[in-house]
């Protein structure tokens, strides 16, 4: 079953109601929760998606927010901060830990098909085994889940192992396989190898500001990418730790990131905070019914994206755009002498 | 950033030298209140205090008062004693890198001392120390060859080596910017009879009497929260000595109706002066503000907007010392002045009040014996600098004094 089936409207009855609910929940379960919706007078009913108290997505670093007994807790996520930053950490339990290893192979089984596929990776083998595991090491790792044959594109120095690639073409180049890497990576790597990647579907995802710094942007990243080593299926997503399962997914005509039916975007003013037209940028919050063990199911992101439409795509439901990340609040205090030098 | 052994003179601007070049060029010869200094430093002040300048740059306005030649001389008065002042001798200066200002009242006060003087500028700084520069460069034309001899400011990245070398050589190092600086700074010794002279991390509150505010005439009302307002935007609040909380003192109807009404008047003021947050800062303020939220410290949190967040604390005894961004205000209840005794820190730094006596706040001044508190200056006044400065009387930490008895 496809979880790419809700148009808006049905999309936002089901899930404003279950949201609704799993606010209640985390009220009573997080005692840190509690007394924030407290503070900021926050009640039901709440019937639209936007009238739900959202959450800062950086309180993860700073606070522990769970709403599971210590002993249920199945596994903890981190983050890798920004440096002097504390990581995120995410508590799931049991059913959590499922549910969202579930709904992401069924959000990413809409373009890789039921079997597992043969799986190129755009990285060196080393991010996966440093026993402080990056997280572009964490993405690796997870992503592998949904591969075999698992092949490595780079070296343990980061060099191309041109042979590696050469040997997996041979044993899969002409049935459809995986390839996932960074998408900073894949534009680095992948063009020069002067492969035929046609059967290939890159799965890719980690931010453009390093593209953008090349002036490439997804258009152009899609068109040098086909021309140049054959990859016409393409899918960029856009996740989080802490909404760890949920992937909002490209589409395969590349005209946005679409939300699978568990979880809608809510695009905000951050002047106004209320919810930006179509076409009209703000701060990206994100919902998803996925974290139940944790108050992380409305979280405003420090992203800024737009919605570029609404039941018009490939897809159902709304169709946006990530456009980059909001630069940190830097004050002129008196404390900040040598500071980055 | 590489580990370059040269650095940058932007004052008087020259070139790209090593450390031991620059301490082996500065002169010395000056007078504590030297003549050809106070000229310099007067010459300097009325060029910042050109209208252009000052209302492109306000903070300007106020270094320039600062320089005037009355306020050089009431500097000087104030430190007759009968032993015979002389300079330290050289004072290496490390200022913060993002409040443009501070430089400049740590260095002049010293020069005014007679001092030799290396002040350490960030690379990172910003465009008003660019201006500062520039207006120094323009006082130095007509002014005596001395102050060229005995001054520089100037620039390096991260050098552990040139840090070193200014560390051992000077007589007094003044550190600003907060306990991460003083802390790194440590690691350089000093030569045996030297001395550290340090500014680490402060955090500030404002007191206000409700009886008092309630009474008061609009007009006095609306002053107040101008400076209140001045005190706290800014440097977006984060300047050591802008208050984060406001304690409320009285009755607790009084308190709840004089707050109500301050905060209306801060809105008011806030508005009417265009003052805005970006959304980084915005988001910020939630941040931090529902953290204290989580931990239990906040009550209620109300957002006028994103330039004016108002959280009531759940006790008086938790307000918050860290900065919460640009217009964030913890707001208590305290039933007396005196129950401030209990909860004032050593970083406390400025009080900035409304309502009280002077015989009250030097009495509390002593009941606080030196606990923390250092400055308690009527709202408005918070950022105004003074030649004593987190307890510490400048003029006389940068001379030394020579006993002589006949």
């Amino acid at each position: 079953m496809s979880v790419f089936s809700l148009a808006e409207r049905e999309r936002e009855a089901a899930l404003a109601s279950e949201l609704a609910a799993l606010t209640e929940r985390h009220r009573q379960a997080c005692p840190p929760y509690r007394r924030i919706l407290d503070a900021i007078a926050a009640r039901p009913p709440y019937e639209r998606l936007v009238e739900l108290p959202w959450l800062p997505v950086r309180l993860f670093k700073t606070h522990e927010l769970r709403s599971v007994r210590e002993d249920q807790v199945f596994r903890v996520l981190t983050s890798s901060g920004t440096t002097g930053q504390q990581p995120s950490r995410v508590y799931l339990d049991r059913e959590a830990a499922a549910a969202q290893t579930r709904m992401l192979a069924a959000t990413l089984r809409e373009v890789l098909g039921e079997r597992r596929l043969p799986m190129l990776i755009v990285d060196s083998r080393s991010v996966v085994r440093d026993p402080t595991l990056s997280a572009r090491g964490a993405g690796v790792l997870g992503m592998m889940n949904f591969g075999r044959d698992h092949t490595f594109v780079l070296d343990d120095q980061g060099g191309v192992d041109a042979e590696a690639v050469e040997a997996f073409l041979a044993r899969h180049g002409s049935e459809r396989f995986l390839v996932f890497g960074f998408t900073f990576m894949v534009w680095l790597h992948l063009r020069g190898l002067g492969a035929d990647l046609s059967q290939g579907v890159l799965i890719h995802s980690g931010g453009w500001k390093r593209l953008a710094e090349q002036a490439v942007d997804n258009a152009e990243f899609r068109r040098r990418l086909a021309a140049e080593c054959g990859l016409s299926r393409i899918h960029n997503f856009y996740g989080m730790v802490e909404q760890i399962g949920t992937v909002f997914l490209e589409g395969p005509e590349g005209d946005g990131l679409y939300c699978p039916d568990f979880a809608d975007v809510v695009i905000r003013d951050p002047e106004s905070w209320q919810e930006a037209a179509v076409g009209e940028p703000g701060l990206i919050e994100v919902v998803s019914t996925l974290p139940t063990s944790y108050p992380g199911h409305v979280l405003l992101t420090e992203d800024l994206g737009v919605v570029r439409g609404v039941d018009d795509g490939h897809w159902p439901g709304k169709r946006f755009e990530v456009l980059g990340r909001l630069p940190r609040a830097e004050a002129r205090g008196c404390s900040d002498t040598m500071g980055q030098g | 950033m590489l580990d370059d052994p040269k650095l940058d003179v932007r004052f008087p601007a020259g070139a790209h030298v090593p450390v031991e070049e620059l301490l082996g060029e500065l002169g010395g010869g000056l007078d504590v209140g030297d003549e050809r200094v106070r000229e310099f430093l007067s010459a300097f002040g009325r060029r910042l205090l050109r209208p252009a300048l000052a209302r492109r740059h306000p903070e300007l306005g106020s270094l320039g008062f600062f320089l005037r030649p009355s306020e050089l001389a009431r500097t000087l008065e104030g430190l007759g004693t009968e032993h015979v002042r002389v300079p330290r001798g050289l004072v290496f200066h490390i200022p913060p890198a993002n409040v443009d200002t501070v430089f400049v009242y740590s260095w002049a006060l010293s020069a005014l001392m007679g001092n030799r003087n290396i002040v350490r500028l960030s690379p990172r700084s910003g465009a008003v120390a660019e201006v500062i520069l520039d207006t120094l460069h323009e006082a130095l034309t007509d002014a005596d060859p001395v102050i060229a001899a005995t001054q520089r400011i100037v620039s390096y990245g991260r050098s552990d080596g040139i840090t070193a070398a200014l560390s051992a050589a000077c007589d007094l190092r003044v550190v600003w910017g907060g306990d991460g600086t003083v802390r790194e700074m440590r690691r350089h010794p000093l030569a045996p009879h030297a001395r550290d002279l340090v500014f680490p991390d402060r955090s500030s509150f404002a007191v206000v009497r409700a009886a008092a505010w309630l009474c008061a005439p609009r007009a006095a009302r609306v002053t107040v929260a101008e400076g209140f307002v001045n005190d706290t935007y800014w440097f977006d609040q984060a300047a050591c000595s802008s208050p984060r909380t406001v304690f409320w003192v009285g009755a607790e109807g009084d308190c709840d109706a004089a707050r109500a009404d301050f905060c209306e008047h801060v809105a008011r003021v806030v508005t009417v002066r265009g003052w805005g947050v970006d959304a980084a800062m915005a988001v910020e303020k939630r941040v931090s503000t529902y953290g204290l939220a989580a931990d239990g410290l906040a009550e209620s949190i109300e957002f006028r907007g994103n330039a004016l967040a108002n959280v009531t604390l759940a006790a008086a005894a938790t307000a918050p010392r860290q900065w919460l961004g640009a217009g964030t205000f913890a707001h208590a209840r305290l039933g007396s002045l005196a129950e401030l005794v209990m909860l004032v820190e050593r970083r406390d730094q400025t009080m900035t009040h409304f309502g009280f006596a002077k015989d009250e706040l030097e009495r509390l001044a002593r009941e606080l014996a030196g606990r923390g508190v250092d400055r308690m200056v009527p709202v408005g006044s918070a950022l105004s600098f003074h030649r004593v400065w987190d307890g510490f009387d400048l003029p006389a930490e940068f001379t030394r004094l020579v006993t002589v008895i006949k």
